[in-house]
């Protein structure tokens, strides 16, 4: 059982913090405003957080093994890392997406002159029909 | 990476195709479709309309004969090349020339590129500002740039290449396959040395006349240079290391 009764303010408030994050995940993606593939690295780490709010000998634990004396150092620590490798994961769908919009671009641009084209022959036999 | 979805399927063989890459070029793009036209060159057009805030397509387009795609996002001149690129693959086209919109590129130099090419049997030539030719008035600065891409070249791809950032160019079509399938968006040129250098394709230079430019004004400022050139060897290394596509 967990000690509820001894709960730290910090605890309450990480908690809270932490169901906030997962529930808007899971709406997010209900409502279809985020997709699956992103949804899953937001709710582990909501999941991560209300772990380490909830345990809190696991931080100081954590902080042991890695040889930090100040425990809430070693979880900004891990946040910031997790941050940016958050931060490359976006960027590298964002290049992703331009070079997609680049390839869409000029495929919309190729086939509009494909279009005029076409049409242009078109009216010409049109014209010869009548 | 997007598939290449090839609309035009497999047309007859055909001759050159000059791919004019515009933004904003309103006033100059006429002059430069009628200097071609005027050289005789048994060549097709293609104005490829990046997006222009100005009447450049619709100036382009009162010009006889010849084809105006507009792109409805603006790419930057790699995207607008690599649109005629891939053009020049569907439609079947053997050579690509390419000639600003700016009128810098002198049309009656093509013939030179085009016996550079037959001469040597290359799959590139570049026109150079700086090959034989002293025509061109440059800052100091650009020309300590230049020698700096040219030794970085030299040791990178074993080319000796003077004027890397070029873009009056002619390409055959095994060097359209390459570049129509990936056509760097930042800094086209020199990468593409690189890219064609891993493909075992042969690149030559060519020295050629070029004009200062009338309308308009460079997109690199002596302020910009610095940044440009470190970008541009980023690029450069980048494209070293970057798996072949």
């Amino acid at each position: 059982m967990l000690p509820v009764s001894s709960f730290d303010k910090i605890q309450w408030l990480g908690i809270i913090f932490s169901l906030i994050i997962m529930l808007s995940v899971f709406f997010l993606v209900r409502e279809r405003l985020l997709k699956e593939k992103y949804s899953l690295i937001w709710f582990l780490i909501g999941l991560f957080t209300l772990t380490v709010s909830l345990f809190r000998g696991l931080l100081d634990w954590f902080s042991n093994l890695i040889g930090v004396y100040y425990a809430p150092s070693a979880f900004f620590s891990l946040l910031i890392a997790s941050a940016y490798l958050l931060l490359l994961n976006m960027s590298v769908s964002l290049s992703n997406l331009k070079a997609q919009n680049k390839a869409v671009s000029q495929e919309l641009g190729l086939l509009r002159l494909r279009l005029e084209e076409v049409e242009k022959t078109m009216s010409k036999s049109d014209k010869e029909n009548y | 990476m997007p598939r290449n979805i090839e609309p035009w399927g497999n047309s007859e063989s055909r001759g050159i195709l000059v791919v004019i890459p515009a933004f904003n070029e309103q006033n100059s793009i006429l002059k430069v479709i009628r200097d071609i036209q005027a050289e005789g060159l048994e060549a097709d057009i293609l104005v490829v309309n990046d997006c222009s805030g100005d009447r450049t397509s619709e100036m382009a387009r009162t010009a006889a004969g010849v084809r105006v795609v507009d792109l409805p996002c603006n790419l930057g001149i790699g995207g607008a090349m690599q649109t005629g690129f891939k053009y020049a693959m569907a439609a079947g086209y053997e050579y690509v020339v390419q000639i600003d919109g700016d009128g810098q590129h002198v049309p009656g130099e093509v013939n030179k590129l085009m016996a550079a090419m037959r001469q040597n049997s290359c799959d590139m030539v570049i026109g150079s500002r700086f090959l034989d030719v002293e025509s061109f008035r440059t800052t100091w600065c650009r020309r300590m740039g230049i020698k700096v891409f040219y030794l970085l070249f030299r040791a990178l791809v074993g080319t000796r290449i003077t004027d890397s950032t070029s873009g009056f160019r002619l390409y055959n079509r095994k060097s359209l396959a390459v570049l129509s399938r990936y056509y760097s968006s930042d800094y086209p040129e020199p990468d593409a040395i690189v890219q064609l250098r891993k493909h075992e394709l042969k690149i030559c230079e060519v020295g050629v006349e070029m004009r200062e430019r009338e309308h308009g004004q460079s997109s690199i400022t002596p302020i910009k240079t610095p940044y440009y050139m470190a970008k541009v060897i980023l690029t450069i290394l980048f494209s070293c290391v970057r798996s072949r596509r």
